[in-house]
Parts: structure tokens; sequence; C-alpha cells
């Protein structure tokens, strides 16, 4: 099948047509989009060129395998879930156990926990997104706002701010992550 | 305060464009594209991860090469399930292949005895 006729059909077309008949070559088409991101969500973790590529053929197998005997919804969250998951295993093979400063970053917002504050007014989840922004780090706030609301670039934030590439990926990220517990937090008691 | 606080916590389900990914990664995109690039970023765990991971590769350069060489790995190991159901399908059906076996097999005998008779 030549790839690029299928660049107008969604992942969840082709998964659709795989479970439909079963055909590999959807799968293969579908895989083919997230080789480059595998390798690199193996490479984060596992930082060597040649694990990350063993890792992926590994998670290959385990998606050509795995799949057909559940149906997934969600390919790209289940796809970075089974990724996530074979790298965690192969540093707890190497170092005994999962580094902390990896299990720290484990955590993300998923698709249910957004779907929570559905049922807040606009107006009010506004009002509490502005209190806990302002509850943030100096640094964390900061970069946020250069991003979010003032559309600059990472090399931009980090002109403006001294702050290094990796610092202002970093503060952006984990801003996120702290602004949500904030927010889940006063949304539970509001 | 700025609807846009909302685009903190959106999750984009858009396809990635993986030569997209590969010019940012090279430095080759435009302010605006990259803006929208990291905006991507931010927006989808996957990728993110992806970046950081990215980024650690000296040599970009090699990137092309290993998606390559994953590719054809990819398309070996989906190959296999076929080869196994074909030959799943000969063990199921054994006599119709050894009944086609035999009949090829009187047909080139009775060739050859009848072009034996004819010499």
């Amino acid at each position: 099948m030549n790839k690029e006729n299928y660049n107008h059909i969604t992942d969840q077309e082709l998964l659709d047509r795989f479970y439909e008949d079963h055909n590999n070559d959807w799968l293969g088409i579908l895989l083919d989009r997230y080789i480059l991101l595998l390798f690199g969500v193996c490479m984060k973790y596992l930082k060597n060129e040649e694990e990350a590529k063993d890792s992926v053929q590994q998670i290959f197998l385990k998606v050509i395998t795995e799949i057909s005997k559940y149906k997934v919804n969600y390919f790209r969250s289940w796809l970075y879930a089974v990724a996530r998951n074979h790298c965690l295993m192969q540093l707890r093979d190497r170092h005994g156990k999962i580094p902390s400063a990896i299990s720290e970053t484990m955590s993300v917002i998923t698709d249910e926990e957004s779907e929570k504050n559905n049922h807040i007014e606009k107006e009010q989840l506004l009002k509490l997104m502005a209190s806990s922004l302002e509850e943030l780090n100096p640094e964390q706030k900061q970069c946020l706002i250069l991003f979010y609301l003032e559309k600059k670039s990472y090399q931009e934030i980090s002109d403006n701010t001294g702050f290094t590439l990796m610092q202002v990926k970093s503060y952006i990220q984990n801003g996120k992550r702290n602004l949500k517990i904030l927010l889940d937090k006063k949304i539970n008691k509001s | 305060m700025d609807n846009e606080l909302f685009n903190i916590f959106s999750q984009s389900d858009k396809n990635i464009d993986a030569s997209m990914l590969m010019d940012y990664l090279n430095g080759k995109l435009s302010g605006k594209e990259k803006y929208e690039m990291e905006k991507l970023i931010a927006e989808n765990d996957l990728l993110h991860d992806a970046i950081e991971g990215l980024e650690k590769v000296q040599d970009k350069k090699k990137l092309q090469l290993y998606v390559d060489q994953l590719n054809q790995d990819l398309h070996r190991h989906l190959q296999k399930p076929k080869l196994r159901r074909e030959k799943k399908r000969i063990k199921e059906y054994p006599w119709i292949y050894l009944t086609i076996i035999l009949i090829l097999s009187i047909c080139i005998i009775a060739y050859l005895v009848i072009r034996q008779f004819l010499h």
C-alpha cells in the first residue's frame, strides 16, 4: 500500500478498518505514523539510541499481538501508554526500580479528568483558573502567560526571561500540571 | 482574564506530520510555524516526550535512517502473522492440498508416459 494515499485518513478510521477486516496493512500505515515519535519517547527514557531502536521494535510486537485481543478506542493514548510502560520496565530491569525523577513526571492530565471540568460554568472556571495561576511559582506563571496568552515561542521566552530552553519547557509542563492540581482542589471545594 | 487561558488544558488530537517535526528539530520552521508546533507539543503528551527524546540525538541526520530501518522492521513483523495464517490454512485443509499435488503428479507422469510412447 502506498502510505501517501492514506494521509487524509484519520487514525480512528485506520483502526476501524483494521478491526473490520484484520488486515495488518492498516496497522502498518497507522504505526508508520508513530515511528519517529515512539523512537523519541524511548530516547527520552532510555537515553541510548540502540536501546531505543530495540525498544521500538518490541513495542511494535506488543501492539501487533495485543491490539486484536480487545478494542482500543484511543489509539494514540493507548500507544503512548504501551511505549511508556515498556520503557519503565526496561529501566526497572536496569536499575532495579523506576528512578524517582521519572516516576514524578508520569502523572498526566487524562481525557477523563478534563471531562470533569465540563459541568462547571465557563465564567466560574475562568476565575478559578486565573486565581490558580496566581498561586504558581513566578517562573511557571511567567512561562505559561508568555506561551499561552502572549503566544511566544520557546526561544522567544528564553530570550525574554534568560531561562534556558530546557527550563522554559519544564516550567510550561510543570506549570500546567500544578495549575491542574490547584484547579482540581478549588473545584472540589466549591 | 483572557479566554485563552482555556488553551492551557486543551489536548490536541491532530495528526502529527513527521516532516514538520523533522523541520522543527532542524530549526527550519518559520516563527509562526514554530509557535504552532510548540503549541501542539504542549497539548500532546506523546509529542512532548518524543521531542524531549529526539533532542537528545546529537546527529539529527541519523533520525531518517533510524525511521527507515524501523519501518522495514515493522513491515517484517507485520508479514509474520500473514505467513503464520497461510501455514495454518495448509494445516487445516491438508487433504485439499494433497489432492492437488496428487492430480498434478498424475498429470506429469501421464505426460511423460505419453511422450515416451510417441517416441
